[in-house]
């Protein structure tokens, strides 16, 4: 199997900070740390070693890439070794942003470096090998690197961040536990029960804060949005009933309610029945329209806006609402109306 | 000698209206066979006393029930287009490939039932497959009557030791409405008085059936319930690491904020009062249950009751960002059924059962890469099977 190591101009012994402005290179074989690297791969060739100034990288992050994708294409490895950049912020980068790019084409790839360098956040889907700060790390990280750069070569399916030894990526991977979920359950909540809370599915969870209270609603521009799948009749769009790909806007074109006929759900998560006998029940603009009259509410902003909510992955719909609510906030809107399903 | 013979009118001779056929194929364990469009799974069982394996008057758990071992009836149904309310939910069960690791049912003769829907609506097509579906389950099993059982388990919770925790599973059964909907002793779980707390045995024998049809693999089909891991792990251990206080049902996707509040502090209330120091919580599909589970879990902990709860995960596989809809501070101890969205290596089976195309019109035989959200049962919320997810 072959590896194509990645090295910056100093390790490559192109020379130090005077040859930083070097552009990518191919050069033959293992070089510099390459060789030692060699001893410690299983059943794995470093068969070309591709480098770069680290100055030459930064300023020309795209030509440089460009120019090391394309040698590396030529080669076909079967794996993408970059560094170890211990903790070097710029050759880090580097050695990052090659191995993500390396990566999301197919290539398995491992970068080293040390664990706050900054490359860490930029290596994507590549794996990160932890590393000493500085050179004198070198003979501890070279047989870690060389152990996970062999069993990404082979193919293997990797254990845990920590049975491999590479930093957490935070993607989640599905496994099968040793046993099963109900007695992983028991056990955690006996466990809790004694006073050790521990979980699978933790941290950094998302929770939305309830806004303050609009101060003055009669004063107020109010938008309808909804994720009940609700679009004019025969859904001229073609939103997903499951899934959306993405969310519309329709003009409501001063319409005092969504009369039946004239709009429906197309939401695949519930019986739209009784929905589609008054879509009113979807977005109320009845009631709304009602509360502008009395003055209670200030005006109904002109346009509703709609997706469907059903299956959505929570990155995608947050995609979403970020998209709309810079729209409603260009338009002045102070309040929304949020018709859920 | 006297004999009586009794004539009844023909009238009696109720055709079935919304099921035109059935197709029966029986299919070996690890047959290469792909499944689609699969309602329900369920174990055959019967009883020797002659009362209903699937009863509609409780209670269940007592006397005798033999099961038929390693065997499952596969109930599929596509339902007429302009009558499925639910889009695009396929749910496959993959007897051998990749997809078969997910699931239990691949190590299981299939009896594969595919009906063919008749006139009168889906809810009319939906109960009358069910019907015959678990009559087809405790025809199966009169085998089992005249002949002599390879083991017999004996489901009773003895007097344990008071120093032990005390524990109770909370169970989530969903009602939705029609296709949407789990049945207690035959009934929507929305119409049974819940939350309530029943015999743990009751779980394992019968008394609750699955016509839930949402996303697959967050589904609880009735043979997971019939072996419910969950029900049987806590059996195991009272009077050794815990006290098996008992089952509360409770039903998720309430409809309105006020009753999703009150069902979780009622919940929590019947588990207060089975003395429960502890409960670990299960829950069935996903985004409007999960708020269930999780305003529950904050009732519980309210209550002084330490909470576990049991989710399967709906994140994109190339995200590192937040993977659940809800959550609240006190769901701490969360165990992970899997990532629905996780996509499962192709293969090509030799036959498809239960109908050629997919829902979205892909050839099943032929379909790529197919997410783990497809496959039925295979992320349940009930920890039945050992599928989890991990950061990597």
């Amino acid at each position: 199997m072959k590896a194509v190591h990645y090295l910056n101009q100093f390790f490559a012994g192109m020379g130090g900070e005077d040859q930083a402005e070097a552009p990518p290179t191919r050069l033959e074989g293992a070089v510099g740390p390459g060789r030692g690297l060699a001893a410690d791969l299983d059943a794995v060739e470093i068969v070309a070693t591709l480098a770069c100034g680290d100055d030459y990288f930064a300023e020309h992050e795209d030509e440089a890439l460009s120019a090391l994708l394309t040698m590396l294409a030529e080669l076909a490895p079967d794996v993408l070794v970059a560094g170890p950049a211990f903790g070097s912020g710029r050759y880090g980068y580097a050695c990052a942003r090659l191995a993500a790019e390396a990566a999301a084409r197919g290539i398995p790839s491992v970068a080293a470096m040390h664990e706050e360098n900054p490359g860490v956040e930029a290596a994507g889907a590549a794996y990160v090998v932890p590393t000493a700060v500085n050179v004198a790390g070198m003979r501890d990280a070279l047989p870690r690197l060389g152990a996970l750069a062999s069993a990404l070569a082979s193919g293997r399916e990797l254990g845990s961040a920590e049975e491999e030894g590479y930093l957490v990526r935070g993607f989640r991977r599905n496994y099968l536990a040793e046993k099963t979920g109900a007695e992983r359950a028991v056990e955690l909540l006996l466990a809790k029960l004694g006073g050790d809370v521990r979980t699978e599915v933790g941290g950094d969870l998302d929770r939305v804060e309830p806004p303050p209270p609009v101060p003055d609603l009669s004063e107020a521009l109010v938008a309808l949005v909804t994720e009940s799948g609700c679009v004019p009749q025969g859904n001229p769009d073609h939103l997903q009933s499951v899934r959306a790909q993405g969310w519309f806007r329709y003009d409501l074109e001063g319409a005092d309610t969504l009369a039946s006929g004239r709009y429906e759900s197309v939401h695949g998560g519930f019986d739209v029945t009784l929905a589609n006998e008054d879509p009113n029940r979807l977005v109320p603009l009845d009631t709304v329209r009602g509360l502008e009259r009395s003055g209670r509410v200030g005006r109904v902003h002109e346009s509703l806006y709609t997706t469907t909510g059903n299956g959505t992955p929570v990155v995608v719909a947050t995609r979403f609402g970020q998209e709309i609510a810079g729209q409603l906030r260009d338009a002045g809107v102070q309040a929304v109306l949020l018709s859920g399903t | 000698m006297a004999w009586e013979l009794a004539s009844f009118s023909s009238g009696l001779l109720r055709e079935p209206e919304s099921i035109e056929g059935v197709d029966v194929e029986i299919v070996p364990p690890r047959s290469p066979v792909r499944v689609t469009h699969v309602l329900d799974a369920v174990e055959p069982r019967i009883r020797p006393d002659g009362r209903p394996a699937f009863p509609s008057e409780g209670p269940a758990g007592a006397g005798t029930t033999n099961r038929l071992d390693g065997v499952v009836v596969l109930a599929c149904l596509d339902f007429p287009g302009e009558e499925r309310p639910l889009h695009e939910q396929e749910s496959i069960v993959d007897l051998a490939g990749p997809g078969a690791e997910l699931t239990p049912f691949g190590d299981m003769t299939a009896v594969v039932l595919t009906f063919k829907p008749g006139g009168g609506g889906h809810v009319a097509i939906d109960a009358e497959a069910r019907r015959a579906t678990i009559a087809v389950a405790e025809a199966l099993a009169r085998g089992t009557l005249d002949a002599e059982p390879e083991d017999v388990e004996r489901f009773e919770l003895g007097a344990a030791d008071e120093s032990l925790p005390a524990v109770a599973a909370l169970i989530q059964l969903s009602d939705l409405g029609p296709l949407y909907i789990q049945y207690v002793y035959g009934l929507p779980a929305g119409e049974v008085g819940l939350p309530r707390a029943v015999d743990p045995a009751e779980i394992l024998d019968g008394a609750i059936t699955c016509g839930e049809y949402h996303w697959a693999a967050m589904r609880n089909p009735t043979l997971y319930f019939q072996r419910n891991e969950l029900v049987r792990t806590l059996y195991r251990e009272h009077g050794k690491t815990l006290r098996f206080v008992g089952v509360v049902l409770m039903r998720g996707y309430e409809q309105s904020a006020a009753d999703k509040q009150r069902a979780a502090e009622r919940a929590a209330g019947v588990a207060g009062e089975l003395g429960a120091d502890g409960v670990v919580m299960t829950t069935d599909a996903g985004g409007n249950s999960h708020t269930d589970v999780m305003l529950t879990c904050r009732a519980c902990e309210q209550a002084g009751i330490r909470t576990t709860v049991v989710l399967a995960e709906e994140t994109d596989p190339e995200s590192t960002k937040p993977i659940l809809t809800d959550w609240v501070s006190e769901a701490d101890s969360i165990i992970s059924t899997g990532n629905v969205e996780e996509l499962v290596e192709p293969w090509a089976p030799e036959r498809v059962l239960g109908g050629d195309l997919l829902l979205d019109g892909t050839p099943a035989g032929q379909a790529g890469p197919i997410p783990v959200r497809n496959y039925l049962g295979a992320a349940n919320q009930m920890g039945q099977l050992a599928l989890s997810a991990r950061t990597e």
